[in-house]
């Protein structure tokens, strides 16, 4: 029942000042503050050892490759996550937009002739709607975040099922090469979901960390009245967050539907768990616990090789389940208490 | 409450006007409208028999919807950083997956009931260390065990469904007591117990305390860390009660039905909070809101409306409330 310190036992409190407790830090302890920002560097350095030993085909460059062909949607909406939590946001139905995404390109390509280029803008446009929906209710009817993407994933979902008969999946075998190569083609040998999901990396990191307009999204998403004082319009750059994040995952429904020849709906939901964990395993090796692009990189990468090892090692899949999930409450528990330890434990 | 802030001059504002008391009152009037529609098309809604399967079918949710509300309480309504337990769902469905397999197997009910209530404890306790001594927020904290915890479920029953077929099962799924479906009861204990403890207790004030603005009651001398940290195996306690009313909902377990109990406890939790005069989540509330949200479902199941729409219903109900009270806040 002893008073605590205000500033640092709260955890809210904790990423403001965060940063004014990194600048202050004694020289003695920057190795020990380091090894709390790469403490989760290392976990993810042993799984990668323990894999290697225990399969000998984990470290081979095919496996390497099938782990981020088969983590680039992931890493795409978990992008798109990190700029809506960035900006200080969460947004729940990123998936609808994935789903509204794939669903709505395979439709225009069917039903109405569609070339697969202008599908692509398609799909851009329905992720783009779902994106501005959440940004109407969040910054004209002043939703919270979590709640109004709540009741987008809901009705998202419902609109899904009642044109689906109920969730019934929408196959197109005869798809466009063009279309169908944006999953299973290669390009000088790598997979071209591998270079789409790069592409994308590569815009959200010089949008988001070298830009002033990231500048602004992780202000406003630090301390909203601060940067709104500064003059920076928060419903400016909340409406370009989740317009452009949702825009994001579309690009995955795009892969997705390419990939399987057909759409699945509510197919965007199974990527949402494992997103916001990415998003938030990144944030925990930032020096401010912000969202960043390259840790939710190594987050999804993380998230990944752990279910591809698991796989590999040949374990039984409801048990791999039960192992990942584990593991992933390890290496969060890790990676914070680790910065904990480093700049000093609450009493 | 609400005329005193009627009087009071509302700056002119762009954008929708309206009468103050109408906003603050707009989800209350539309289940009310959407009661009476349901009534009028329906008749056999207001039947004993219908009310009493509402009062069955909603116990699960009711009962995990009050302890949510308790962890909302301790932690603070703000959703990203302050208090949630996105993982009591699946910790009753972990109670119901071992209590089902270990009755299937042969075991009695009690010690049954004794190993799933301990496991859904346990998640309670993980919860509670990961955000008081790990430092993890309560979103992030709750999202990770909850996906450990469906693993470990699907692990456990291998995915499959276990049908239970034991006399207390059924005894609690059919039975009741005085008229009154016993899974109803099992929700009306959880509920005195819960509102009893935090709206009538010392303990419970200060637990309200810390979640209302966690610096003042720090500054007061009250330890955040213990409010807090007893929340969340003060919800689990509500999710093993809940063990019990689902497994005899379902008569054993059925795969994923964590899924739709995650979406309807949020769904209820926070639309209760518009009963409440400050718009806050209570357990009163929460309580109120499983069970209008259940008696809409089951209403519009008798007007036969497409079950799939039901869910765009629900969304659309979820936007109005939180809007309507986001409005009301701005007009203050």
């Amino acid at each position: 029942m002893t008073t605590e310190p205000v500033p640092t036992a709260t955890t809210d409190a904790a990423p403001a000042a965060g940063g004014a407790v990194h600048e202050s830090l004694p020289a003695r302890r920057s190795w020990l503050n380091a090894l709390s920002r790469f403490g989760f560097l290392l976990v993810f350095g042993a799984c990668v050892a323990v894999f290697g030993v225990l399969s000998s085909s984990f470290l081979q460059l095919g496996n390497l490759l099938n782990i981020l062909d088969g983590n680039a949607v992931l890493l795409i909406v978990a992008l798109g996550m990190t700029l809506v939590v960035a900006a200080g946001g969460i947004d729940l139905s990123i998936g609808v937009a994935l789903d509204f995404g794939g669903w709505l390109a395979i439709v225009g390509m069917m039903d109405y002739r569609l070339t697969w280029q202008s599908a692509l803008l398609v799909a851009l446009a329905a992720g783009s709607v779902v994106g501005a929906f959440n940004a109407f209710l969040v910054i004209r009817l002043g939703v919270s975040p979590f709640l109004a993407t709540l009741g987008t994933l809901f009705i998202g979902h419902s609109i899904e099922r009642i044109n689906t008969s109920g969730g019934g999946q929408v196959a197109y075998y005869d798809m466009p090469q063009g279309y169908q190569n944006l999953a299973t083609g290669h390009l000088l040998g790598i997979p071209v979901p591998v270079l789409i999901a790069a592409g994308v990396l590569v815009v959200y990191f010089v949008v988001l960390e070298r830009s002033v307009h990231g500048r602004r999204i992780h202000a406003l998403g630090l301390q909203p009245t601060a940067a709104e004082v500064a003059g920076v319009r928060r419903s400016r750059y909340l409406w370009f967050a989740f317009v452009f994040a949702s825009a994001t995952a579309a690009i995955g429904g795009i892969i997705l539907t390419a990939e399987l020849r057909q759409f699945t709906p509510l197919s965007g939901f199974t990527y949402l768990l494992d997103a916001i964990a990415a998003v938030f395993i990144g944030a925990s090796m930032h020096p401010r616990q912000r969202p960043n692009v390259v840790g939710t990189l190594v987050g999804v990468l993380f998230l990944g090789v752990v279910s591809n090892g698991l796989n590999l090692i040949g374990m039984d899949f409801n048990l791999r389940a039960a192992l990942e999930g584990i593991i992933l409450v390890a290496a969060l528990a890790l990676a914070v208490a680790q910065r904990r330890l480093a700049h000093g434990w609450p009493s | 409450m609400t005329t005193a802030t009627t009087e009071r001059a509302v700056p002119a504002r762009p954008g929708i006007r309206l009468p103050h008391g109408l906003i603050a009152r707009a989800p209350l009037l539309v289940f009310a409208v959407l009661f009476v529609y349901i009534a009028v098309r329906a008749p056999e809604f207001l039947d004993g028999q219908s009310i009493f399967s509402i009062l069955r079918q909603s116990a699960p949710d009711a009962i995990l919807a009050c302890g949510l509300a308790v962890v909302v309480m301790a932690g603070g309504d703000d959703i990203v950083s302050g208090g949630i337990d996105l993982s009591l769902p699946a910790a009753a469905t972990l109670g119901v997956a071992i209590m089902a397999d270990r009755l299937v197997s042969g075991e009695s009910f009690p010690s049954a009931l004794a190993l799933a209530v301990a496991a859904v404890l346990v998640v309670g306790v993980v919860n509670s260390v990961l955000v008081v001594v790990v430092g993890l927020t309560p979103l992030l904290a709750t999202l990770a065990t909850s996906v450990a915890v469906v693993g470990i479920t699907k692990w456990t029953s291998a995915n499959r469904r276990i049908t239970v077929s034991d006399d207390t099962v059924a005894t609690i799924r059919d039975g009741s007591v005085f008229g009154i479906p016993v899974p109803a009861l099992f929700a009306f204990v959880v509920f005195v117990g819960f509102w009893f403890g935090i709206h009538r207790t010392r303990f419970g004030v200060r637990l309200q305390a810390v979640g209302g603005s966690r610096a003042a009651t720090e500054i007061s001398g009250l330890s955040v860390r213990r409010y807090l940290g007893t929340s969340f195996p003060l919800a689990g306690v509500a999710a093993a009660v809940a063990v019990v009313v689902l497994i005899a909902r379902g008569s054993g377990l059925s795969p994923g039905i964590e899924d739709q109990l995650l979406l309807d406890m949020v769904l209820a939790t926070f639309v209760g909070a518009a009963f409440s005069p400050r718009r806050v989540v209570t357990v009163p509330g929460a309580m109120l809101g499983a069970l209008l949200v259940k008696a809409l479902g089951s209403g519009f199941q008798l007007l036969s409306i497409d079950i799939f729409k039901v869910g765009m219903i629900k969304g659309f109900l979820i936007l109005l409330v939180v809007a309507s009270a986001a409005a009301e806040g701005r007009q203050r």
